[in-house]
């Protein structure tokens, strides 16, 4: 009789109350019963800040008992105050990215004077020197005729254009992982202020944990709810049931292996080094900024711009190559990035072999003089390195993998958990924001037509949205990796012939532009 | 966004009209010289002067001068820049296209080197110019190889092949010329030295059965197992004992084209001369 008042006086409630009712049920059965949540998101990298501020941010998901649990203390990801000094972990955000983050609010929070939007891109293969250049320019697809009639005084030539096509965003935007996890961050707790009124449905478990992910138990009777096919993390503060959790714990996620899903791929038998270098432009905020490629036979290098004269170095090379860059120091390493640009490809090889004699600063001084700019395709305004920041040269192994599928019964996988791709065309963290915003999307869906989120019904969609996209860029990627590997021989012949005729053809490369950045 | 759009068209106008002293390379409109002396050919001029000096030194092998151009012009694209890239990798080898030295008769003083120890190397390059009545001076200059370094590389490989005679111990005439052109084809792999052996068809019958039974053989074996000759710094090695230095390059010397003639030459005489007496000694006899 009582249950029945209840029913009825529950049924009468609204569907926010109601539906949070049903999720947080159970609380009171013990503690023995793990504390379940409608969405566990494991992993507080940007990808799984970004997914969580998604899911908060939306109306239909906002009300989901949430939480993330991260290892590492999530309050100190704060970038410096120091405009002197930038980390060395930065990554490019296409337009497609930063619409994203806007959309969530978070990008509002992120210091703007320490990320920078950089408008074109050379590329050039460091063998046969037949270079690329990529211009947002190209992307506008504005003719000659456009040109003219823009630089007529008080024309409103352009006024028709829909907004997101004459907003200048440039080729991408360079930003600190750093920055981008802080503003993630501060949107959290703006939102968790916000609905600071309504119960906290929003969990924080930093500083925690995973130590297992199991099934749950069997339902010992009618009344308990029947975990047996609900994943249960175990960590280091409790027991957990999740309606869905998701994956965004990194290369080696834990998720992915607690689902079985098979991820194959190879290792590219290369080291990226990263380090933040100093330029000798002066540069002021009106400057539009370069980000440069060289392909060697060994690895691409890339310089992208930071701000100010300051840039981030990201190389790909052998694991020998990269041992002995770390060991160099600092202006034997700046001589090292310099001659990687400037000199021809054997020569970079001997510098950093074990056997070279002379130091790599007097080596880059003779070799330069020896070396013709134009035989190597060095654009004309390539800046000069001239320091290496303190402490700031690493390195990490490269490698490709793709899972199967990024979905499970009541599994997802996004961000590197679900891909890991070479940095040469700087999509890796790009494919994770895309993969948060449409899991998120596809969860409000769920939610707005009554479905369970953590079934296939909701997630079928993302697998089937993301799925192909994200192999067809891995693919690519890959592809283009190896291709310029070769170092002599009818390949190079092949792929320059190529490039030449790609460089005069604007509209197909505004159209690759388009693709790369992920403007829908 | 007013003035980057502004910005965006003015660098777009720019880069529109190609700019009208883009002009290509012809024989009217030759790039300056990139080293003194340096003469840029056009493709077709390179085809021309490859094929004149190839049947101009054909006929008359004395002509140096044609060999030398044969070289050069045959050299690039891919050869010369083997050669280089291979001086680059081995250590001494760079230290000789860093240091850039020339053999002259002023770098190469002969009296010193008659007066070095009978072994060392210094001695057998002075005795083989002596015995061959050659002078370092005979080298042309290299000239139609567009890159400084290139160029100078072809400069070493000609200036040191008198090295390569001494160390060989091959005679200046046309049969020890072709022994170590092959051998020479053999280790720096340049597409003049294998185009001079087709001068082969100029020996006589004896001497192209003596060069292909025993000096190809030796010139293309010896080539492809010893180390690169032009990654040798000579000015530093001239008073090592040859033979240590024919042990560390892996060469093995061939028999001395020269003693054998010289005992061909010889036999041949005392047949003949056996023969007309003989004969003289017949008509004598009246047989």
């Amino acid at each position: 009789m009582a249950s029945t008042a209840l029913l009825r006086r529950l049924l009468t409630l609204p569907p926010l109350l109601r539906r949070s009712v049903y999720s947080s049920a159970a609380t009171h059965n013990g503690a023995s019963q793990p504390d379940t949540y409608d969405v566990v998101c494991i992993g507080g990298g940007p990808v799984g800040l970004s997914f969580v501020s998604a899911l908060r941010s939306h109306p239909s998901t906002s009300a989901l008992r949430v939480a993330l649990i991260d290892s590492q203390d999530l309050s100190t990801a704060r970038t410096t105050k120091d405009t002197e000094t930038y980390s060395n972990r930065c990554s490019s955000l296409t337009p497609a990215s930063l619409r994203f983050l806007k959309q969530i609010g978070a990008w509002e929070h992120a210091k703007r004077e320490r990320a920078q939007p950089y408008h074109a891109m050379d590329v050039w293969d460091g063998v046969s020197g037949s270079k690329i250049h990529f211009d947002s320019v190209d992307q506008q697809q504005t003719g000659l005729l456009d040109a003219v009639a823009e630089m007529i005084p008080g024309s409103r030539s352009q006024a028709s254009r829909r907004k997101y096509e004459v907003e200048d965003v440039g080729v991408a935007t360079m930003c600190e992982n750093a920055n981008t996890t802080s503003a993630l961050l501060q949107r959290l707790h703006e939102l968790d202020e916000e609905r600071s009124k309504d119960r906290l449905i929003f969990d924080m478990l930093e500083k925690t944990r995973v130590e297992s992910i199991d099934l749950g138990p069997e339902s010992k009777g009618e009344e308990s709810l029947d975990l047996s096919q609900w994943p249960i993390v175990t960590t280091s503060h409790g027991r957990i049931a999740a309606r869905l959790l998701v994956g965004a714990d990194g290369a080696n996620s834990p998720v992915r292996q607690f689902a079985d899903i098979p991820s194959p791929g190879w290792d590219y038998n290369q080291h990226g080094v990263v380090a933040t270098l100093d330029l000798d432009q002066q540069i002021t905020a009106q400057n539009l900024r370069t980000a440069y490629q060289r392909f060697l036979p060994t690895g691409p290098v890339a310089l992208l711009p930071l701000p100010g004269n300051k840039a981030s170095l990201v190389w790909s090379t052998t694991p020998q190559h990269a041992a002995k860059l770390k060991t160099l120091s600092r202006p034997d390493f700046t001589a090292a990035v310099n001659a990687a640009f400037r000199l021809m490809p054997f020569d970079i090889s001997y510098m950093l072999s074990p056997n070279s004699t002379t130091s790599p600063t007097d080596e880059l001084t003779w070799r330069e003089s020896a070396t013709p700019a134009a035989s190597t395709g060095v654009p004309r305004n390539f800046p000069r390195i001239t320091s290496v920041q303190e402490g700031s040269i690493a390195s990490f192994p490269l490698r490709m993998r793709h899972a199967d599928t990024y979905t499970g019964h009541r599994i997802a996988l996004i961000g590197d958990a679900a891909h890991t791709i070479h940095p040469l065309a700087g999509q890796g963290l790009n494919l994770g924001l895309a993969d948060a915003e449409s899991l998120a999307q596809r969860i409000a869906y769920g939610v707005d037509h009554g479905m369970d989120v953590g079934s296939c019904w909701t997630l079928d969609g993302y697998n089937s949205d993301r799925w192909a996209k994200n192999n067809a860029v891995i693919g690519v990627v890959d592809k283009l990796s190896k291709i310029y590997g070769f170092g002599s021989g009818p390949v190079v012949w092949g792929r320059s012939a190529g490039v030449e005729v790609l460089e005069r053809l604007g509209t197909l490369k505004g159209w690759m532009m388009g693709a790369a950045a992920g403007v829908k | 966004m007013r003035t980057q759009i502004s910005q965006h068209t003015f660098r777009r106008l720019l880069a529109l009209p190609q700019p009208l002293r883009l002009r290509t390379f012809s024989i009217l409109n030759r790039p300056p010289p990139n080293y003194p002396g340096h003469v840029p050919l056009t493709l077709v001029e390179r085809g021309a002067l490859a094929l004149g000096s190839a049947f101009g030194s054909l006929r008359n092998p004395h002509r140096h001068d044609l060999i030398a151009a044969l070289g050069e012009a045959t050299a690039k694209p891919y050869f010369i820049s083997r050669l280089r890239k291979a001086m680059l990798a081995n250590p001494t080898g760079r230290r000789i296209l860093h240091d850039k030295p020339r053999i002259t008769s002023q770098t190469m003083s002969l009296e010193k080197l008659r007066q070095l120890p009978e072994n060392t190397v210094g001695r057998a390059y002075a005795a083989w110019l002596d015995r061959e009545g050659v002078t370092p001076d005979t080298r042309d200059q290299v000239r139609y190889i567009d890159d400084p370094e290139e160029a100078y590389a072809m400069q070493r490989y000609r200036e040191t092949h008198d090295f390569t005679h001494a160390i060989t111990g091959l005679p200046v005439i046309i049969e020890g010329e072709l022994a170590v052109k092959a051998f020479e084809f053999a280790n720096t792999l340049l597409p003049m030295t294998a185009l001079s052996l087709v001068a082969v068809v100029r020996l006589k019958a004896a001497e192209r059965k003596r060069f292909f039974e025993t000096y190809l053989l030796w010139a293309v074996g010896n080539g492809l197992k010893a180390e690169e000759v032009v990654n040798v710094y000579w000015e530093e090695e001239l008073e090592t004992d040859i033979e240590v230095l024919r042990a560390r390059l892996g060469i093995e010397i061939p028999p001395d084209l020269r003693e054998t003639r010289k005992l061909l030459r010889d036999k041949e005489k005392a047949e003949r001369a056996a023969r007309d007496a003989k004969d003289r000694l017949g008509a004598v006899m009246g047989v």
